[in-house]
């Protein structure tokens, strides 16, 4: 039984600009213990999924439209307030991409700790203040009893991130979500951040989901991933499949537009033409088929389903037999992916039709 | 397409050989320091330190070549960017552009040499005048020095805009009109405005979504092509450095620690920063990651105000603990020493890193044994990638 199954979540904001459709039927799956990692650009939907798992969406325009997430059995979406607070930080924990924001500059670091951990257990400020050490010292922050009475401020980037995770992981979570967790962090401290992050998780068996547009990031942390657009999951696999064989077109884009430290130097990159779309407009076909390079007629009018890409295949959802699936409907073929554009002869993009437009 | 493999590929590179070759360098910084004064006190301030933002830089650029300068935030490389556009006075040392030495140049001097040298901002939303159209944005340069009739600046900007990939028509627009990589390309239009020979283009892809930063990478190589332009690429990236350079220049704390070809740097790193750093940029493989090793630096980069004495990098230096914390590296600081070809390295130990071990960490393939100097060579030693293995193999790897 997974820990978390997110079932065709949809997710709007009403703006003064009309209604943006962020997250557009998003489902996946998270066993215990398991990490996934969500891929994709800014605005493609990563966040809030995950903000609406937390029932955290930015009131009052965000809201959850329809949808599941079952939470150990629990469908998050119907509880209230007080039970959600119970939820948050014990059984959910999050980190956030910037750690001078999330945590408060007036409070020192034992303070905020410890009210964290008091919030949730029935414990002494002694007893609570012991907790506090024995998690610095887990992260890796020298002389804890001293850094306790230092504010935020006092902290670097890296040892800010180091904090952040120590709270997070104060209550044991079951589930604990990373969003962009390194994003503002020099590359040796993301290295750092990483390898703490990956060791604790395994060490508490914590559920992991992170979101990043790294997919370097994802490639050595995670066991399964999906990749959004526009507010769906355009593919899901494992890690090994999805880099081995990527068959969606935007993921074959995002691999060949990022320069690899492994390559010759002087290698071509070929970008993904274009703009991510606007989200104040309802999808409509394809959402990523005016940038795609594969696109068929139909792709402009038909939003294709995540189906697997081996016809007729179970769907498993999670674990390392999680089925290979992609919403396209002209997958890339394996040399086409490897070549990053279409070899088929005479195939030309098709332009889009007049009655669409 | 244009190949950014060798400095020969440059249009006016000439023979693409060393420093001490005849052609001369565009840009040469010679000893360059840039200190920031930390200052207390309200009513007297009284100068109680230096940020030693950069301390004591040798670097040349040749016409029609791309180096890269990396490092970590706060390591000096957009100062020294910074102080090459004359945007600062440096403390100590010399600028020379072109031949001409432009240290304290003032006046309609400095302004003449900033016509040939123009600047790319990291973030599209902050360099770009919000009340100023598109084309006013472009063309202000031209207006700025006084170049052509108004007619003439008007045709200028609808080339500029069509060569950066923008509709001419767009002109009229307003930044919060365009995203952001098209933005960027506002920006890149405007430095291309007053024909330069230098770029120098700071983070200016990190702003912008991956889907998006090819788009400027493919551009910026593209005009570079087109106008034999000289880029100095600044950034933190280093999968992105070496896809646009074609040589590197790694800083830490102010100095130049190493620096080589793009080719030679991941291949064959010599400063133990250097292979950490490579080591720590993840690649989008999970099979080449499966078998790489991270070299993972422990605490934070010191402050720039306070540097460790002798080597910069000895406080967290994986070479230094593992030959037994040798007293040289917090007694002398090193120079830069040119190890082989077009490659220098800051460091007392370099031979050391053998580049078989690290080979495996950085890259994640077997190490073809190279050829470290085993002395520090007289003359310089050309790079001998297919030297026989395991002549001398130092040590295995790390635990």
């Amino acid at each position: 039984m997974a820990l978390l199954s997110v079932r065709d979540l949809v997710v709007q904001f009403k703006t003064h600009d009309g209604t943006v459709h962020a997250v557009n039927g998003v489902s996946f799956d998270l066993e215990e213990g398991e990490t996934l990692g969500l891929v994709g650009e800014s605005g493609c939907g990563k966040s809030v999924t995950n903000l609406a798992v937390m029932r955290l969406l930015p009131q009052p325009a965000g809201r959850i439209v329809s949808g599941h997430v079952n939470f150990q059995n629990e469908d998050l979406v119907g509880l209230d307030e007080s039970e959600m607070r119970d939820l948050r930080g014990k059984e959910i924990a999050m980190i956030f991409q910037d750690p001078m924001t999330s945590l408060n500059p007036v409070l020192t670091i034992e303070e905020q700790m410890v009210e964290t951990i008091k919030a949730h257990k029935k414990v002494t400020g002694k007893e609570a203040r012991a907790r506090t050490i024995e998690l610095l010292t887990m992260v890796g922050i020298s002389e804890p009893e001293r850094r306790l009475r230092d504010f935020p401020h006092q902290f670097s980037g890296g040892m800010r991130q180091r904090v952040m995770i120590a709270m997070a992981l104060a209550l044991e979570p079951k589930l604990l979500i990373a969003d962009e967790p390194t994003t503002a962090l020099d590359v040796t401290i993301q290295a750092q951040v990483l390898e703490l992050l990956s060791r604790l998780a395994a060490d508490h068996g914590t559920a992991v989901i992170l979101i990043t547009h790294d997919l370097g990031v994802v490639a050595g942390m995670t066991r399964r991933i999906n990749v959004m657009y526009a507010g769906f999951v355009v593919e899901s696999a494992t890690t090994a499949d999805l880099f081995a064989k990527p068959s969606h077109p935007y993921t074959v884009g995002l691999l060949h537009s990022m320069p690899r430290l492994d390559a010759q130097p002087g290698e071509p990159l070929i970008p993904i033409e274009g703009t991510p779309p606007d989200l104040r407009f309802a999808p409509f076909g394809c959402p990523f088929a005016p940038r795609c390079a594969w696109r068929l007629e139909r792709c402009w009018k038909e939003m294709p389903g995540l189906e697997p890409i081996e016809a007729a295949a179970d769907i498993q959802m999670t674990g390392r037999g999680a089925t290979h699936r992609s919403a396209c409907w002209n997958r890339p073929t394996a040399p086409e992916a490897a070549a990053g554009r279409p070899l088929r002869a005479d195939f030309t993009p098709a332009a889009q039709p007049t009655e669409v437009a | 397409m244009i190949s950014p493999t060798t400095p020969a590929a440059g249009p006016a590179a000439g023979t693409g050989a060393g420093p001490s070759s005849a052609t001369q360098p565009l840009v040469r910084i010679e000893g360059l320091r840039m200190y920031f004064a930390i200052t207390r006190g309200i009513l007297i301030s009284r100068h109680v330190g230096d940020v030693r933002a950069v301390d004591g830089i040798d670097l040349s650029i040749e016409k029609g070549e791309t180096v890269g300068l990396v490092g970590e935030s706060g390591c000096g490389k957009s100062t020294v960017g910074r102080t090459i556009m004359r945007l600062y006075r440096p403390t100590a040392g010399r600028v020379i552009f072109d031949g001409q030495d432009i240290t304290a140049a003032e006046g309609s001097t400095l302004r003449a040499v900033r016509r040939r040298m123009q600047m790319i901002f990291q973030d599209p939303y902050a360099s770009l005048d919000p009340r100023m159209t598109a084309a006013g944005i472009v063309s202000e340069p031209m207006e700025i020095h006084r170049i052509g009739s108004g007619q003439e600046r008007h045709e200028r900007v609808r080339d500029l805009l069509a060569t950066v990939g923008l509709d001419p028509d767009y002109g009229d627009r307003y930044p919060h009109e365009f995203s952001g990589g098209q933005r960027q390309r506002i920006g890149v239009a405007r430095a291309l405005a007053l024909h330069p020979d230098l770029i120098v283009a700071d983070e200016p892809i990190s702003a912008l979504d991956v889907s998006i930063q090819a788009q400027i990478i493919n551009l910026l190589e593209k005009l570079q092509g087109e106008f034999g332009l000289t880029y100095l690429f600044i950034a933190h990236d280093l999968s992105v450095v070496r896809h646009i350079s074609d040589r590197i220049v790694v800083m830490y704390l102010g100095r130049v620690v190493e620096i080589a070809g793009s080719r030679d740097l991941y291949e064959r790193p010599l400063h133990p920063y250097s292979v950490a750093l490579l080591s720590a940029v993840p690649i989008p493989d999970p099979a080449v990651e499966g078998r790489r090793r991270r070299i993972i630096l422990t605490g934070d980069v010191p402050s720039p105000s306070n540097p460790p004495s002798g080597c910069t990098f000895h406080t967290r230096c994986w070479l230094r603990e593992r030959l037994g914390n040798p007293e040289r590296c917090v007694a002398e600081a090193p120079e830069l020493r040119e190890m082989a070809t077009r490659h220098a390295v800051s460091c007392h130990f370099a031979e050391e890193v053998d580049g078989t071990a690290e080979q495996v960490q950085v890259t994640g393939r077997p190490g073809k044994a190279s050829s470290a100097p085993t002395e520090a060579p007289a003359a310089p030693v050309p790079v001998a990638p297919t030297a026989p293995e395991g002549t001398r193999p130092r040590y295995r790897a790390q635990s």
